[in-house]
Protein backbone atom coordinates (compact mmCIF):
# COMPACT_ATOMS: atom_id res chain seq x y z
CA UNK A 1 0.00 0.00 0.00
CA UNK A 2 1.55 3.53 -0.91
CA UNK A 3 2.07 5.82 1.98
CA UNK A 4 0.19 9.09 2.39
CA UNK A 5 3.04 10.58 4.57
CA UNK A 6 7.05 9.50 3.62
CA UNK A 7 9.13 11.46 5.65
CA UNK A 8 13.21 10.26 5.04
CA UNK A 9 15.86 11.55 6.95
CA UNK A 10 14.20 15.07 8.27
CA UNK A 11 16.09 17.63 9.50
CA UNK A 12 15.39 21.15 10.75
CA UNK A 13 17.70 23.30 13.11
CA UNK A 14 17.33 26.82 14.16
CA UNK A 15 20.17 28.22 14.36
CA UNK A 16 22.47 26.24 17.41
CA UNK A 17 18.87 24.83 17.71
CA UNK A 18 18.24 20.88 16.18
CA UNK A 19 14.52 21.30 15.61
CA UNK A 20 14.32 17.48 13.84
CA UNK A 21 17.00 14.99 13.37
CA UNK A 22 17.28 12.68 10.99
CA UNK A 23 13.62 11.58 11.18
CA UNK A 24 11.91 9.23 9.55
CA UNK A 25 8.26 7.52 9.44
CA UNK A 26 5.50 6.73 6.80
CA UNK A 27 1.75 6.90 7.54
CA UNK A 28 -0.10 4.70 5.35
CA UNK A 29 -4.21 5.03 4.22
CA UNK A 30 -6.75 5.22 7.07
CA UNK A 31 -4.01 5.83 9.84
CA UNK A 32 -4.52 7.98 12.32
CA UNK A 33 -1.06 9.00 13.57
CA UNK A 34 -0.70 10.71 17.04
CA UNK A 35 2.39 13.02 17.53
CA UNK A 36 3.24 13.09 20.89
CA UNK A 37 6.55 14.78 22.78
CA UNK A 38 7.47 17.00 25.34
CA UNK A 39 7.83 21.01 25.45
CA UNK A 40 10.32 21.62 22.35
CA UNK A 41 10.57 18.25 21.27
CA UNK A 42 9.89 19.22 17.31
CA UNK A 43 6.29 18.62 17.30
CA UNK A 44 4.72 21.80 15.74
CA UNK A 45 8.11 21.76 13.64
CA UNK A 46 7.52 18.43 11.92
CA UNK A 47 4.11 19.67 11.23
CA UNK A 48 5.08 22.39 10.02
CA UNK A 49 7.33 21.09 7.82
CA UNK A 50 4.21 18.61 6.56
CA UNK A 51 2.14 21.29 6.09
CA UNK A 52 4.71 23.21 3.86
CA UNK A 53 4.88 26.05 6.11
CA UNK A 54 8.95 25.15 6.78
CA UNK A 55 11.33 23.89 4.23
CA UNK A 56 13.93 21.36 6.18
CA UNK A 57 17.27 21.33 5.99
CA UNK A 58 17.43 17.95 4.58
CA UNK A 59 15.77 14.86 3.91
CA UNK A 60 12.80 14.58 1.84
CA UNK A 61 9.33 14.97 2.84
CA UNK A 62 6.49 13.37 0.40
CA UNK A 63 2.39 13.42 0.54
CA UNK A 64 0.51 11.65 -1.55
CA UNK A 65 3.97 11.48 -3.98
CA UNK A 66 4.15 15.12 -4.00
CA UNK A 67 6.36 17.76 -1.96
CA UNK A 68 4.21 19.69 0.27
CA UNK A 69 2.41 22.84 -0.67
CA UNK A 70 2.30 21.34 -3.82
CA UNK A 71 -0.21 22.33 -6.18
CA UNK A 72 -1.74 19.17 -6.46
CA UNK A 73 -2.52 19.06 -2.31
CA UNK A 74 -4.48 21.36 -2.52
CA UNK A 75 -7.92 20.39 -0.95
CA UNK A 76 -6.39 16.97 -0.18
CA UNK A 77 -4.27 18.20 2.51
CA UNK A 78 -6.22 20.28 5.58
CA UNK A 79 -4.63 21.11 9.07
CA UNK A 80 -5.57 23.10 11.78
CA UNK A 81 -1.89 24.88 12.57
CA UNK A 82 -1.14 26.30 15.64
CA UNK A 83 -1.98 29.48 16.45
CA UNK A 84 -3.56 30.55 13.24
CA UNK A 85 -5.55 33.33 13.29
CA UNK A 86 -8.97 34.31 10.90
CA UNK A 87 -8.98 37.80 9.42
CA UNK A 88 -10.48 39.97 11.80
CA UNK A 89 -12.01 41.75 9.04
CA UNK A 90 -14.56 39.47 7.73
CA UNK A 91 -17.07 37.38 9.60
CA UNK A 92 -15.92 33.59 9.88
CA UNK A 93 -18.49 32.30 7.61
CA UNK A 94 -17.18 34.73 5.01
CA UNK A 95 -13.64 33.63 5.52
CA UNK A 96 -15.10 29.71 5.26
CA UNK A 97 -16.98 30.34 2.34
CA UNK A 98 -13.83 31.82 0.85
CA UNK A 99 -11.30 29.20 1.39
CA UNK A 100 -14.27 26.59 -0.28
CA UNK A 101 -14.19 28.54 -3.45
CA UNK A 102 -10.17 28.60 -3.28
CA UNK A 103 -10.28 24.72 -3.84
CA UNK A 104 -12.78 25.04 -6.03
CA UNK A 105 -16.18 24.60 -5.21
CA UNK A 106 -18.98 27.21 -6.42
CA UNK A 107 -20.31 30.05 -5.23
CA UNK A 108 -23.01 28.15 -3.56
CA UNK A 109 -21.85 24.47 -3.34
CA UNK A 110 -18.88 26.87 -0.54
CA UNK A 111 -21.73 28.58 0.73
CA UNK A 112 -23.42 25.12 1.92
CA UNK A 113 -19.97 23.48 2.63
CA UNK A 114 -19.59 26.57 5.20
CA UNK A 115 -23.04 25.23 6.58
CA UNK A 116 -22.06 21.55 6.77
CA UNK A 117 -18.40 22.31 8.96
CA UNK A 118 -19.80 24.49 11.47
CA UNK A 119 -23.04 22.86 12.61
CA UNK A 120 -20.28 19.83 12.21
CA UNK A 121 -18.15 22.27 15.35
CA UNK A 122 -21.51 23.53 16.78
CA UNK A 123 -20.86 27.19 15.30
CA UNK A 124 -24.07 27.41 12.43
CA UNK A 125 -25.66 30.43 14.57
CA UNK A 126 -21.77 32.39 14.23
CA UNK A 127 -21.68 32.73 10.36
CA UNK A 128 -21.47 36.50 10.51
CA UNK A 129 -19.88 36.94 13.49
CA UNK A 130 -15.84 38.27 13.49
CA UNK A 131 -13.22 35.97 15.23
CA UNK A 132 -12.69 39.02 17.40
CA UNK A 133 -16.53 38.53 19.04
CA UNK A 134 -15.66 34.60 19.77
CA UNK A 135 -14.75 33.00 22.65
CA UNK A 136 -10.86 31.18 23.03
CA UNK A 137 -12.52 28.27 21.88
CA UNK A 138 -15.08 29.04 19.65
CA UNK A 139 -12.59 30.56 17.19
CA UNK A 140 -10.36 27.00 17.56
CA UNK A 141 -13.56 25.50 16.99
CA UNK A 142 -14.11 27.72 13.92
CA UNK A 143 -10.06 27.20 12.70
CA UNK A 144 -10.80 22.95 12.84
CA UNK A 145 -14.15 23.29 10.80
CA UNK A 146 -11.93 25.11 7.89
CA UNK A 147 -10.07 21.93 8.35
CA UNK A 148 -12.83 20.08 7.33
CA UNK A 149 -14.15 21.67 3.79
CA UNK A 150 -14.77 19.94 0.72
CA UNK A 151 -12.74 16.15 1.38
CA UNK A 152 -9.69 16.26 2.16
CA UNK A 153 -7.96 13.13 2.60
CA UNK A 154 -5.43 13.62 5.06
CA UNK A 155 -5.96 16.19 8.04
CA UNK A 156 -3.19 17.23 10.08
CA UNK A 157 -4.45 18.35 13.24
CA UNK A 158 -2.23 20.74 16.29
CA UNK A 159 -3.27 20.37 19.66
CA UNK A 160 -7.42 20.27 17.97
CA UNK A 161 -8.93 20.05 21.39
CA UNK A 162 -6.52 22.10 23.63
CA UNK A 163 -7.90 25.25 25.19
CA UNK A 164 -11.76 23.70 24.34
CA UNK A 165 -14.34 22.34 27.25
CA UNK A 166 -14.59 19.49 27.99
CA UNK A 167 -18.49 19.00 26.43
CA UNK A 168 -16.52 20.37 22.88
CA UNK A 169 -13.57 18.12 22.88
CA UNK A 170 -15.71 15.19 23.30
CA UNK A 171 -17.49 16.70 20.70
CA UNK A 172 -14.17 17.02 18.43
CA UNK A 173 -12.90 13.89 19.97
CA UNK A 174 -16.06 11.95 18.69
CA UNK A 175 -15.87 14.13 15.35
CA UNK A 176 -12.54 12.42 14.55
CA UNK A 177 -13.45 9.52 15.29
CA UNK A 178 -16.38 8.96 13.10
CA UNK A 179 -14.24 10.38 10.34
CA UNK A 180 -11.38 8.11 11.29
CA UNK A 181 -10.55 5.20 8.01
CA UNK A 182 -12.44 7.88 5.77
CA UNK A 183 -9.95 10.52 6.01
CA UNK A 184 -6.17 9.91 7.54
CA UNK A 185 -5.27 12.03 10.47
CA UNK A 186 -2.31 13.18 12.01
CA UNK A 187 -3.00 14.47 15.54
CA UNK A 188 -0.42 16.55 17.69
CA UNK A 189 -1.53 16.66 21.61
CA UNK A 190 -0.17 16.82 24.92
CA UNK A 191 -3.02 14.38 26.16
CA UNK A 192 -2.21 10.67 26.02
CA UNK A 193 -5.90 9.55 26.80
CA UNK A 194 -7.12 11.16 23.88
CA UNK A 195 -4.74 9.99 22.02
CA UNK A 196 -5.10 6.41 22.61
CA UNK A 197 -9.02 6.81 21.95
CA UNK A 198 -8.44 8.32 18.38
CA UNK A 199 -4.78 6.86 16.99
CA UNK A 200 -3.47 3.90 16.25
CA UNK A 201 -0.21 4.43 15.50
CA UNK A 202 1.63 6.71 17.79
CA UNK A 203 5.25 8.57 16.63
CA UNK A 204 7.30 9.88 19.82
CA UNK A 205 9.56 12.30 18.96
CA UNK A 206 11.94 14.04 21.89
CA UNK A 207 14.90 15.90 21.32
CA UNK A 208 14.04 16.29 17.85
CA UNK A 209 14.58 12.65 17.63
CA UNK A 210 11.62 10.24 16.88
CA UNK A 211 12.18 7.79 19.92
CA UNK A 212 9.53 5.39 19.07
CA UNK A 213 7.14 4.73 16.79
CA UNK A 214 4.19 2.02 17.14
CA UNK A 215 0.86 0.82 15.94
CA UNK A 216 -1.62 0.11 18.58
CA UNK A 217 -0.89 -4.06 18.77
CA UNK A 218 -1.28 -5.04 22.57
CA UNK A 219 2.11 -7.34 22.73
CA UNK A 220 3.48 -10.31 20.88
CA UNK A 221 1.71 -13.97 20.65
CA UNK A 222 3.73 -14.53 23.75
CA UNK A 223 3.22 -11.63 25.74
CA UNK A 224 -0.33 -9.97 25.89
CA UNK A 225 -0.74 -7.36 28.97
CA UNK A 226 -4.19 -6.44 30.85
CA UNK A 227 -4.73 -3.20 32.83
CA UNK A 228 -6.69 -3.44 35.79
CA UNK A 229 -7.61 -0.67 37.92
CA UNK A 230 -9.41 -1.44 40.86
CA UNK A 231 -12.22 0.16 43.14
CA UNK A 232 -10.03 -0.27 46.48
CA UNK A 233 -6.36 -0.10 46.77
CA UNK A 234 -4.61 -3.50 46.32
CA UNK A 235 -3.46 -5.74 48.92
CA UNK A 236 -1.15 -8.74 50.07
CA UNK A 237 -3.96 -10.62 49.39
CA UNK A 238 -5.02 -9.89 46.32
CA UNK A 239 -1.51 -10.08 44.31
CA UNK A 240 -1.01 -13.51 46.13
CA UNK A 241 -3.95 -14.75 44.37
CA UNK A 242 -3.15 -13.11 40.93
CA UNK A 243 0.02 -14.22 41.10
CA UNK A 244 -1.57 -17.74 41.15
CA UNK A 245 -3.40 -17.37 38.21
CA UNK A 246 -1.81 -20.16 34.80
CA UNK A 247 0.09 -17.62 32.54
CA UNK A 248 0.88 -14.59 34.38
CA UNK A 249 3.97 -13.59 33.72
CA UNK A 250 4.90 -10.55 35.34
CA UNK A 251 2.74 -8.45 38.07
CA UNK A 252 3.75 -4.78 37.93
CA UNK A 253 1.43 -2.77 40.39
CA UNK A 254 2.09 1.30 38.85
CA UNK A 255 -0.11 2.80 41.49
CA UNK A 256 -1.94 2.14 44.63
CA UNK A 257 -5.64 0.99 42.47
CA UNK A 258 -3.57 0.02 39.22
CA UNK A 259 -2.17 -2.93 38.34
CA UNK A 260 -0.89 -4.90 35.08
CA UNK A 261 -0.42 -8.23 34.37
CA UNK A 262 1.84 -9.44 31.82
CA UNK A 263 0.88 -13.39 30.61
CA UNK A 264 1.33 -15.84 28.09
CA UNK A 265 -1.64 -16.56 26.26
CA UNK A 266 -0.26 -19.82 24.94
CA UNK A 267 -0.76 -21.20 28.23
CA UNK A 268 -3.74 -19.56 29.16
CA UNK A 269 -5.95 -18.29 26.63
CA UNK A 270 -8.89 -16.91 28.21
CA UNK A 271 -6.56 -15.37 31.04
CA UNK A 272 -8.71 -12.40 30.98
CA UNK A 273 -11.91 -14.72 32.04
CA UNK A 274 -9.52 -16.56 34.86
CA UNK A 275 -8.90 -12.45 36.35
CA UNK A 276 -12.61 -11.66 36.39
CA UNK A 277 -13.40 -14.93 38.25
CA UNK A 278 -10.69 -14.50 40.59
CA UNK A 279 -11.67 -10.71 41.36
CA UNK A 280 -15.19 -12.05 41.95
CA UNK A 281 -14.58 -14.38 44.04
CA UNK A 282 -12.66 -12.64 46.62
CA UNK A 283 -15.21 -9.59 46.35
CA UNK A 284 -12.58 -7.10 45.03
CA UNK A 285 -14.13 -4.67 42.66
CA UNK A 286 -12.52 -3.35 39.72
CA UNK A 287 -13.07 0.58 38.26
CA UNK A 288 -11.76 -0.49 34.58
CA UNK A 289 -10.08 -3.41 32.55
CA UNK A 290 -8.16 -3.08 29.80
CA UNK A 291 -6.48 -5.30 27.30
CA UNK A 292 -3.30 -4.38 26.66
CA UNK A 293 -1.07 -1.50 28.57
CA UNK A 294 -2.01 2.08 28.28
CA UNK A 295 -0.51 4.87 26.04
CA UNK A 296 1.27 6.29 28.72
CA UNK A 297 2.54 2.63 30.38
CA UNK A 298 4.20 2.11 26.85
CA UNK A 299 5.56 5.30 26.17
CA UNK A 300 7.20 5.82 29.57
CA UNK A 301 7.33 2.61 31.18
CA UNK A 302 5.93 3.67 34.28
CA UNK B 1 -6.36 22.14 -14.38
CA UNK B 2 -3.69 23.59 -14.99
CA UNK B 3 -1.47 25.18 -12.86
CA UNK B 4 -0.96 28.61 -14.35
CA UNK B 5 -4.66 28.88 -14.66
CA UNK B 6 -5.48 28.08 -11.22
CA UNK B 7 -2.73 30.37 -10.10
CA UNK B 8 -4.79 33.51 -12.07
CA UNK B 9 -7.96 32.34 -11.20
CA UNK B 10 -6.66 31.93 -7.18
CA UNK B 11 -5.27 35.39 -7.45
CA UNK B 12 -8.61 36.80 -9.27
CA UNK B 13 -9.97 35.68 -6.27
CA UNK B 14 -7.76 37.30 -3.94
CA UNK B 15 -8.05 40.08 -5.48
CA UNK B 16 -12.17 40.83 -5.57
CA UNK B 17 -11.83 39.93 -2.03
CA UNK B 18 -9.54 43.02 -1.38
CA UNK B 19 -11.75 44.91 -3.14
CA UNK B 20 -14.59 43.60 -0.50
CA UNK B 21 -12.69 44.54 1.93
CA UNK B 22 -12.54 48.03 1.03
CA UNK B 23 -16.46 48.56 0.82
CA UNK B 24 -17.72 46.45 3.21
CA UNK B 25 -15.16 46.02 6.34
CA UNK B 26 -14.42 48.70 8.99
CA UNK B 27 -10.95 48.85 7.76
CA UNK B 28 -11.67 49.65 4.41
CA UNK B 29 -13.82 52.55 5.02
CA UNK B 30 -11.64 54.17 7.32
CA UNK B 31 -9.86 53.98 3.88
CA UNK B 32 -12.27 55.42 1.85
CA UNK B 33 -12.97 58.17 4.68
CA UNK B 34 -9.07 59.27 5.15
CA UNK B 35 -8.99 59.15 0.88
CA UNK B 36 -12.10 61.61 1.03
CA UNK B 37 -10.98 64.15 3.63
CA UNK B 38 -7.63 64.60 1.63
CA UNK B 39 -9.45 65.06 -1.28
CA UNK B 40 -12.11 67.13 0.14
CA UNK B 41 -9.38 69.37 1.23
CA UNK B 42 -7.40 68.92 -2.29
CA UNK B 43 -10.71 70.01 -3.94
CA UNK B 44 -12.05 72.82 -2.06
CA UNK B 45 -8.29 74.50 -1.90
CA UNK B 46 -6.73 73.33 -5.28
CA UNK B 47 -9.22 71.60 -7.79
CA UNK B 48 -12.31 74.04 -7.70
CA UNK B 49 -10.44 76.95 -7.89
CA UNK B 50 -8.33 75.83 -10.40
CA UNK B 51 -8.44 78.13 -13.08
CA UNK B 52 -7.64 80.74 -11.00
CA UNK B 53 -4.60 78.23 -9.46
CA UNK B 54 -3.13 77.60 -12.62
CA UNK B 55 -2.93 81.89 -13.79
CA UNK B 56 -1.74 82.73 -10.23
CA UNK B 57 1.47 83.83 -9.29
CA UNK B 58 3.22 80.91 -7.67
CA UNK B 59 2.00 78.34 -9.39
CA UNK B 60 3.37 80.04 -12.67
CA UNK B 61 6.95 80.41 -10.94
CA UNK B 62 6.32 76.54 -9.75
CA UNK B 63 5.82 75.66 -12.38
CA UNK B 64 8.44 77.28 -14.82
CA UNK B 65 10.93 76.98 -12.32
CA UNK B 66 10.92 73.13 -12.49
CA UNK B 67 9.90 72.49 -15.83
CA UNK B 68 10.33 75.58 -17.82
CA UNK B 69 7.76 77.30 -19.87
CA UNK B 70 7.29 74.49 -22.32
CA UNK B 71 5.73 72.54 -18.83
CA UNK B 72 3.41 75.81 -18.40
CA UNK B 73 2.13 75.78 -21.61
CA UNK B 74 1.87 71.31 -21.33
CA UNK B 75 -0.55 71.80 -18.37
CA UNK B 76 -2.54 74.77 -19.89
CA UNK B 77 -3.32 72.50 -22.61
CA UNK B 78 -5.35 70.02 -20.91
CA UNK B 79 -9.14 70.39 -21.83
CA UNK B 80 -9.89 71.34 -18.14
CA UNK B 81 -7.94 73.85 -15.32
CA UNK B 82 -9.28 71.16 -12.85
CA UNK B 83 -8.27 68.15 -14.84
CA UNK B 84 -5.16 69.97 -15.20
CA UNK B 85 -4.56 70.86 -11.24
CA UNK B 86 -5.66 67.27 -10.54
CA UNK B 87 -3.29 65.72 -12.78
CA UNK B 88 -0.60 67.87 -11.24
CA UNK B 89 -1.64 67.00 -7.45
CA UNK B 90 -2.19 63.43 -8.09
CA UNK B 91 1.25 62.38 -9.45
CA UNK B 92 3.26 64.06 -6.66
CA UNK B 93 0.93 63.09 -4.21
CA UNK B 94 -0.47 59.31 -4.49
CA UNK B 95 3.03 57.45 -4.94
CA UNK B 96 3.31 58.37 -1.39
CA UNK B 97 -0.13 57.67 -0.09
CA UNK B 98 0.63 54.46 -2.03
CA UNK B 99 3.08 53.34 0.26
CA UNK B 100 0.66 54.07 2.93
CA UNK B 101 -1.98 52.43 1.57
CA UNK B 102 -0.70 49.91 0.24
CA UNK B 103 2.07 48.58 2.84
CA UNK B 104 -0.47 45.77 4.69
CA UNK B 105 -0.98 43.41 1.70
CA UNK B 106 1.04 40.40 3.63
CA UNK B 107 2.25 41.25 6.54
CA UNK B 108 -0.63 40.99 9.55
CA UNK B 109 -1.83 37.73 7.65
CA UNK B 110 1.50 36.65 7.92
CA UNK B 111 2.10 37.84 11.57
CA UNK B 112 -1.28 36.21 12.64
CA UNK B 113 -1.03 32.99 10.80
CA UNK B 114 -3.76 33.52 8.14
CA UNK B 115 -1.82 32.61 5.63
CA UNK B 116 -1.67 29.05 6.74
CA UNK B 117 -4.93 28.58 6.29
CA UNK B 118 -4.41 29.85 2.76
CA UNK B 119 -1.54 27.96 1.87
CA UNK B 120 -3.07 25.05 1.97
CA UNK B 121 -5.30 26.05 -0.47
CA UNK B 122 -3.34 27.98 -3.14
CA UNK B 123 -0.17 29.00 -3.97
CA UNK B 124 1.74 31.54 -2.30
CA UNK B 125 2.48 33.53 -5.57
CA UNK B 126 -0.62 33.29 -6.43
CA UNK B 127 -1.41 35.35 -2.90
CA UNK B 128 1.30 37.70 -4.04
CA UNK B 129 -0.16 38.40 -7.20
CA UNK B 130 -4.00 38.40 -5.64
CA UNK B 131 -3.19 40.85 -3.24
CA UNK B 132 -1.27 43.35 -5.46
CA UNK B 133 -4.03 42.84 -8.04
CA UNK B 134 -6.11 43.56 -5.32
CA UNK B 135 -4.34 46.62 -4.01
CA UNK B 136 -4.48 48.15 -7.57
CA UNK B 137 -8.06 47.56 -7.92
CA UNK B 138 -8.86 49.72 -4.68
CA UNK B 139 -6.50 52.34 -6.16
CA UNK B 140 -8.32 52.00 -8.82
CA UNK B 141 -11.50 52.98 -7.29
CA UNK B 142 -10.60 55.29 -5.16
CA UNK B 143 -9.17 57.06 -8.27
CA UNK B 144 -11.72 56.66 -10.52
CA UNK B 145 -14.20 58.42 -7.64
CA UNK B 146 -11.89 61.43 -6.96
CA UNK B 147 -11.72 61.90 -11.03
CA UNK B 148 -15.33 61.28 -11.54
CA UNK B 149 -16.14 63.75 -9.13
CA UNK B 150 -13.24 66.41 -10.49
CA UNK B 151 -14.88 65.97 -13.62
CA UNK B 152 -18.31 66.55 -12.58
CA UNK B 153 -16.94 69.77 -11.52
CA UNK B 154 -15.20 70.51 -14.48
CA UNK B 155 -18.50 70.02 -16.71
CA UNK B 156 -20.39 72.32 -13.94
CA UNK B 157 -18.28 75.11 -14.54
CA UNK B 158 -18.03 74.53 -18.66
CA UNK B 159 -21.67 74.09 -18.31
CA UNK B 160 -21.05 70.16 -20.11
CA UNK B 161 -18.46 67.29 -20.70
CA UNK B 162 -16.27 67.16 -23.70
CA UNK B 163 -15.17 64.54 -25.57
CA UNK B 164 -11.54 65.68 -24.89
CA UNK B 165 -12.30 66.19 -21.43
CA UNK B 166 -13.67 61.89 -21.13
CA UNK B 167 -10.38 61.34 -23.23
CA UNK B 168 -8.25 63.24 -20.60
CA UNK B 169 -10.20 61.10 -17.68
CA UNK B 170 -9.01 58.22 -19.57
CA UNK B 171 -5.35 58.88 -19.99
CA UNK B 172 -5.13 60.52 -16.17
CA UNK B 173 -6.52 57.18 -14.67
CA UNK B 174 -4.26 55.13 -16.97
CA UNK B 175 -1.58 56.81 -16.13
CA UNK B 176 -1.74 57.13 -12.57
CA UNK B 177 -2.49 53.47 -12.10
CA UNK B 178 0.44 52.75 -14.64
CA UNK B 179 2.34 54.96 -12.36
CA UNK B 180 1.16 53.25 -9.00
CA UNK B 181 2.26 49.42 -10.18
CA UNK B 182 5.28 49.79 -8.38
CA UNK B 183 5.33 51.53 -5.62
CA UNK B 184 2.47 48.73 -4.89
CA UNK B 185 4.64 46.32 -6.17
CA UNK B 186 7.49 47.71 -3.65
CA UNK B 187 4.71 47.23 -1.11
CA UNK B 188 4.37 43.89 -2.07
CA UNK B 189 7.78 43.10 -1.13
CA UNK B 190 8.22 45.25 2.07
CA UNK B 191 5.19 43.41 3.47
CA UNK B 192 6.59 40.05 3.04
CA UNK B 193 9.45 41.11 5.06
CA UNK B 194 7.89 43.31 8.24
CA UNK B 195 6.20 42.25 10.73
CA UNK B 196 3.78 45.32 10.31
CA UNK B 197 2.93 47.55 8.42
CA UNK B 198 4.00 50.16 9.94
CA UNK B 199 7.37 48.68 9.37
CA UNK B 200 6.46 47.94 5.84
CA UNK B 201 6.65 51.56 5.24
CA UNK B 202 9.34 52.46 6.99
CA UNK B 203 11.27 50.08 5.28
CA UNK B 204 10.24 51.32 2.18
CA UNK B 205 11.20 54.64 3.06
CA UNK B 206 14.24 54.15 4.02
CA UNK B 207 15.48 51.92 1.23
CA UNK B 208 14.06 54.47 -1.60
CA UNK B 209 16.35 56.90 0.33
CA UNK B 210 19.31 54.66 0.90
CA UNK B 211 18.93 54.21 -2.93
CA UNK B 212 18.60 57.62 -4.06
CA UNK B 213 21.40 58.58 -1.84
CA UNK B 214 24.10 55.69 -2.56
CA UNK B 215 22.92 56.32 -6.56
CA UNK B 216 23.97 60.22 -6.09
CA UNK B 217 26.76 59.31 -4.67
CA UNK B 218 27.79 56.80 -7.38
CA UNK B 219 27.08 59.31 -9.90
CA UNK B 220 28.86 62.31 -8.16
CA UNK B 221 32.40 60.07 -8.95
CA UNK B 222 31.02 58.72 -12.00
CA UNK B 223 28.84 61.48 -14.21
CA UNK B 224 28.59 58.81 -16.92
CA UNK B 225 25.99 56.66 -14.87
CA UNK B 226 23.76 59.35 -14.23
CA UNK B 227 20.83 58.14 -16.34
CA UNK B 228 20.78 55.44 -13.61
CA UNK B 229 18.84 57.76 -11.82
CA UNK B 230 15.86 56.98 -14.47
CA UNK B 231 15.46 53.82 -13.23
CA UNK B 232 14.22 54.74 -9.43
CA UNK B 233 10.68 54.10 -9.06
CA UNK B 234 8.47 57.07 -9.81
CA UNK B 235 11.49 59.06 -11.80
CA UNK B 236 9.46 59.29 -14.40
CA UNK B 237 6.64 61.39 -12.29
CA UNK B 238 9.04 64.44 -13.12
CA UNK B 239 8.89 63.93 -16.91
CA UNK B 240 5.09 62.80 -17.01
CA UNK B 241 4.15 66.43 -14.95
CA UNK B 242 4.65 68.47 -18.11
CA UNK B 243 3.13 66.16 -20.52
CA UNK B 244 -0.55 65.76 -21.74
CA UNK B 245 -2.83 63.51 -23.82
CA UNK B 246 -2.23 59.68 -24.98
CA UNK B 247 1.52 61.13 -25.31
CA UNK B 248 1.79 60.60 -21.54
CA UNK B 249 1.60 56.50 -22.22
CA UNK B 250 5.30 56.56 -24.24
CA UNK B 251 6.86 56.06 -20.55
CA UNK B 252 4.72 53.05 -19.57
CA UNK B 253 7.34 51.01 -20.14
CA UNK B 254 9.72 51.49 -17.11
CA UNK B 255 7.02 51.43 -14.54
CA UNK B 256 5.11 48.24 -15.80
CA UNK B 257 9.06 47.05 -16.08
CA UNK B 258 9.69 47.56 -12.40
CA UNK B 259 6.15 46.55 -11.14
CA UNK B 260 6.69 42.79 -12.71
CA UNK B 261 10.32 42.88 -11.51
CA UNK B 262 9.51 43.63 -7.87
CA UNK B 263 6.50 41.00 -8.01
CA UNK B 264 8.72 38.54 -8.65
CA UNK B 265 11.22 39.26 -5.94
CA UNK B 266 8.00 39.48 -3.53
CA UNK B 267 7.06 35.71 -4.97
CA UNK B 268 10.65 34.76 -4.12
CA UNK B 269 10.53 36.26 -1.05
CA UNK B 270 6.88 34.55 0.18
CA UNK B 271 8.14 31.40 -1.15
CA UNK B 272 11.26 31.19 0.40
CA UNK B 273 9.93 32.33 3.80
CA UNK B 274 8.79 30.47 7.03
CA UNK B 275 4.95 30.71 7.96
Amino acid sequence: MSAIIQCNDLSKSFGRKTALQQVSFELIPGETAALIGPNGAGKTTLFSILCGYLRPDSGKVQIFGHQPGSHSLFGKVAALPQDAQFDPAFGIGEQLDFYGRLQGLSRKAARAETTRVLALVDLSEHYAHKASALSHGMRKRAAIAQAFIGAPQLILLDEPTAGLDPANALHIRQLIGRLSGEVSFMISSHNIFELEQLCNKVLYLQLGQLSSQSNSDNGTAEQQYLTLQLEQDSSDGLIAALNQLTGLISLQQLQKKELVLCYNPAQNAQFDLAVLQCLAVNGWGYRNFIKGQTLEQKLFSV
Amino acid sequence: MSNSLTLFQHAGMYASFELRRLWQTRPGLMTLAATTVIWALLFRYAIMPAADLIASRGFIDFISGVFGNTGLQQLSQWPAPELAVYWFFSLLLLPLFSLFFTANQLCSDLERGTLRFLSLRSSRTAIVLGRFAGQMLVQACLILLTLLATLLLASWRSGGVSFDMLSATLVILLNLLIVLLPFTALMSVFSALARSAKLAVSLAIVTLGLCFALLSWFIFYFPDFLFLLGYLPGAQVFQLLPLHGWQTLQLAILPIAQAAALLVLASIFVNRRAL
